[in-house]
């Protein structure tokens, strides 16, 4: 017998990371920012729980996403029968006043999120990261408690040995859970292309120009480039020496903006 | 292309991260505004360009020049992509380093010329002996601080290669680097010139990416079970083999067995499902399965027994001696052991054996584990997940293990608590302890309709689970407790009340009570229930007279039709079917296997602590 391919193993792997999560978190919601990763790990959710999403998918919503953005998302709720919920995050004013103009654009993101746990009371929130698009989120474990405010101590991180993770939490405090935390860009863009699912037309160069990494309008900005179908894109990636998060304005304000956001509870 | 994971070790200074920014640099993964930024970070600090910023992220890592915690770092070159893990060198950070070395293929160690073999490298030398590591690499690094790289490289080589040998490791390479400036890393340079051997992206080149076998013996892990459209779903990873459609599946350690009839990969079905593969299986017969169980063929089993003796990786803040009850997860089961015996723990300076009383964060030790239940656990199967495991004390994960032998069919001393039954202990801390609820299960039905099998068939599941679990049997307590009364209507219903007051008092101490008894009226069912109302269940053992008088096991059936008994429910006195059961077993057209099953799980359920 052939053993899996590259591909095959990493999406057993999320898929064994999904079920992990639904056996032993509860209650569980996961975050759906509608990008290319998130949407890619709704796939796979669907493959884990055969056809069906046994929890909550969330849109944290701060009102500035593209447009094609919240087409897409009607068009995959309605497809997909998908149990999809929208956050209002809450107003710019309401955010630490001393972050740089865009990380505070996306710390309305952090406190939408805050607020949604508290409500809902929700132990276990999975998010399609990658360890690959930051070098603060390359150091983040598969299972990640936060404490009750909804901060990380990357200093104190529990040990993640094989594949036995950290289920337990104190009670106010929740578990952030990255399924996709081992996959790069590359490697999402060559299964989307391979499982032929569905992605936001932004990713696909139009005018010279096109959007690698999806965040805010006001706040992100598209990469010069010609790749209009999956395959350029992959082929671009390939060669390629920019970051994936150039075009997020919230990166790299300061040398610490990203730190600070995500030890507060960015996610 | 190849995809190889790679974890760095080696002592804090030795130059890690440095060995990791410079490949990206040199192997042109770096744009020349990152570089510039690199340029700025570390002149705001007073250093010349420092290549592990590139690395480490957090502002106090580049402030003292350390790293923190494990990072990832991806490098692609023509023939293969590398996943890098930095793990820090620090003692206190072990934790970090090992969840970095359990998901690799290989490992660097790098050794500073200078500053040679440290006790800090030993003692992550110890942990990839532990993980079992084949494939080491070693670079000997900072040859631009020795008056004479070439002898400076001949003299740690030499030592590295003795040490080594002495854990019975052979590095693959031992290439000599200069990081800060590039010497030998992707090319040589003037300080390794002499040097004929590769250099370490070379060396790198060899190695592979560790291959899960599809043709070993097969192990299924199950992590849940699902219902769609009225059907069961065991969802699992095959972690070994192969798995063929059709085939006799046997789950440990209860030994329930079924043939799969489908393999579901949604959205597809498939006939087979190799070593790596999530999948969801539906079975033949509806034989209890859950989470935690590991399925194999009949031939090809893992290992059985109540005690275990292993090999750990202490982690935990606080030292762990013998007597101390913690939990173990094993494949994707939870169990509560006990530490009975720490046999000796490995000294990284001199890795000979000592014996010691305890073992603090950092130490390798080989300890004794007794199980509350049995476990099933693999000891030469690298790939099963079920021969390796962590200890949890108070949900913390505070030790990464490996299994090395099974031992003992019959239960270990060290498993027992004694708890005083008194009633200074709440109801709630028993099942704590027990990790399991009380109840009374009471089956009603026909006589010959099964309930004694049935009973004691979960009896012994439940025990070898480590439930704590007793069956009252309606014939037995006749016997005894039930011996003045005889069949009359009353003394049925007295029958039924007593031994429903016995059953109260057993579920209140915290135990699974499996009642036995015909129990023909509903009226008396319900008394019963009022012994114990937060946990009482009707099970109704359903057989057909027609069935139950053809078992006829004790011959009552021959008596009762002959005249000679003159109150025997079916025949001669009436059985009132129940309403209402919170269950119901069909044992005329299930196997007993299946029956027992059914209630096992209804059961499990029930008794659930969290």
């Amino acid at each position: 017998m052939p053993a899996l391919d590259y591909l095959d193993e990493l999406e057993a792997r999320t898929i064994f990371i999904l079920r992990e999560a639904f056996s032993c978190v509860s209650p569980l919601a996961m975050l759906w920012s509608i990008g290319k990763d998130s949407t890619a790990l709704l796939w796979m959710v669907r493959k884990a729980f055969l056809g069906e999403v046994p929890f909550p998918v969330v849109l944290l919503d701060t009102g500035m996403e593209f447009e094609e953005v919240y087409a897409f998302r009607d068009r995959l709720v309605a497809e997909w029968n998908l149990p999809v919920a929208n956050e209002a995050c809450p107003p710019e004013s309401t955010v630490d006043q001393t972050l740089p103009p865009a990380a505070r654009h996306a710390a309305r993101k952090t406190a939408g999120l805050r607020a949604l746990i508290a409500r809902e009371g929700y132990r276990g929130i999975i998010l399609g990261i990658r360890r690959d698009e930051q070098a603060i989120r390359a150091k983040e474990r598969i299972f990640s408690p936060r404490n009750a405010d909804g901060s990380w101590d990357p200093r104190s991180q529990p040990p993640e040995l094989w594949e036995y993770y950290a289920y337990d939490v104190p009670d106010g405090a929740h578990v952030r859970i990255h399924p996709l935390l081992h996959w790069t860009e590359l490697d999402i863009w060559r299964y989307t292309l391979r499982e032929q699912i569905p992605y936001v037309p932004l990713y696909l160069a139009k005018a010279g120009k096109r959007f690698r990494s999806l965040g805010e309008s006001n706040i992100t900005f598209p990469i010069a480039s010609n790749a209009d179908s999956l395959e350029k894109i992959i082929a671009e990636l390939e060669v390629t020496r920019d970051p994936e998060r150039a075009g997020r304005a919230m990166d790299s304000e300061s040398e610490d903006a990203f730190e600070r956001l995500r030890t507060t509870g960015y996610m | 292309m190849k995809n190889v994971r790679i974890v760095m070790v080696g002592d804090v200074d030795a130059g890690k991260s440095t060995i990791l920014g410079r490949l990206l640099v040199d192997l042109g993964l770096v744009t020349p505004a990152k570089l510039e930024e690199l340029e700025t970070s570390s002149s705001k600090r007073g250093v010349p360009i420092e290549y592990s910023f590139l690395l480490d992220a957090f502002q106090v890592e580049r402030d003292q020049a350390i790293t923190l915690d494990l990072t990832r770092i991806w490098v692609r070159t023509p023939d293969a992509e590398f996943v890098f893990v930095d793990a820090p060198g620090h003692r206190e950070l072990i934790r970090n380093l090992l969840s970095g070395a359990s998901e690799v293929d290989a490992a660097v160690m790098v050794v500073a010329a200078d500053e040679g073999i440290t006790l800090q490298t030993r003692r992550q030398a110890l942990f990839l002996r532990w993980f079992g590591f084949a494939n080491v690499l070693v670079a000997i690094n900072k040859l631009d601080l020795a008056e004479d790289p070439r002898a400076a490289y001949n003299a740690r080589a030499a030592e590295v290669t003795a040490f080594l040998d002495q854990l019975g490791m052979h590095p693959r390479a031992i290439v000599p680097v200069a990081a800060r400036s590039g010497d030998g890393i992707v090319r040589p340079g003037p300080l390794t010139m002499w040097w004929t051997g590769p250099t370490l992206l070379d060396a790198l080149g060899t190695l592979e990416r560790a291959a899960v076998r599809t043709d070993g013996p097969l192990r299924f892990v199950v992590q849940d079970v699902y219902r769609r459209d009225g059907k069961r779903l065991i969802a699992g990873r095959v972690e070994s083999g192969t798995l063929e459609r059709g085939e006799f599946l046997t789950f440990w350690p209860l030994q329930t067995g079924a043939r799969v009839l489908t393999i579901h990969q949604w959205p597809r079905e498939v006939e087979r499902a190799v070593a790596g593969s999530s999948v969801a299986l539906e079975l033949d017969a509806r034989v209890f399965v859950d989470r935690g169980a590991v399925g194999s063929r009949a031939t090809d089993a893992p290992e059985l027994g109540h005690a275990a003796q292993t090999t750990v990786v202490w982690l935990g803040a606080d030292p762990v001696r013998a007597g101390e009850a913690l939990r173990m997860r094993l494949g994707t089961r939870e169990i509560p052991v006990t530490l009975q015996k720490i046999e000796e723990a490995i000294d990284p300076d001199t890795l000979e054996p000592r014996e010691t009383q305890e073992l603090r964060s950092g130490d390798v030790g080989v300890v004794s584990l007794v199980a509350r239940e049995l476990i099933a656990a693999d000891t030469h199967l690298a790939e099963s997940s079920v021969g390796r495991f962590v200890l949890l004390r108070a949900g913390t994960i505070v030790a990464g293990g490996r299994i090395d032998a099974v031992v003992g069919h019959a239960r270990g001393e060290g498993a027992t608590n004694v708890v005083a039954m008194t009633s200074s202990v709440e109801r709630r801390e028993r099942t704590a302890r027990n990790g399991h609820a009380g109840g009374v299960f009471w089956l009603t039905g026909l006589p010959s309709s099964g309930k004694s099998t049935v009973a004691m068939a979960v009896q012994r599941m439940l025990f070898e689970r480590g439930r704590q679990v007793y069956v009252l049997d309606g014939d037995t307590l006749r016997t005894s407790l039930n011996v003045d009364l005889g069949f009359s209507d009353d003394d049925r219903s007295e029958n039924v009340r007593r031994t429903a007051a016995v059953a109260g008092v057993f579920a209140d101490a915290g135990f699974i009570v499996i009642c036995a008894l015909i129990s023909p009226f509903a009226a008396d069912r319900e008394l019963a229930r009022s012994a114990y109302p937060n946990a009482f269940h009707e099970i109704y053992v359903s057989c057909d007279l027609v069935t139950a008088e053809g078992r006829d096991v004790k011959g009552h059936y021959g008596r009762a039709r002959r005249g000679e008994l003159p109150h025997f429910t079916g025949v001669s006195s009436p059985y009132e079917v129940p309403q209402q059961p919170e269950l119901l077993v069909d044992t005329a057209s299930h196997r007993i296997e299946e029956s027992a099953s059914l209630l096992l799980e209804y059961i499990e359920s029930h008794v659930r602590s969290r």
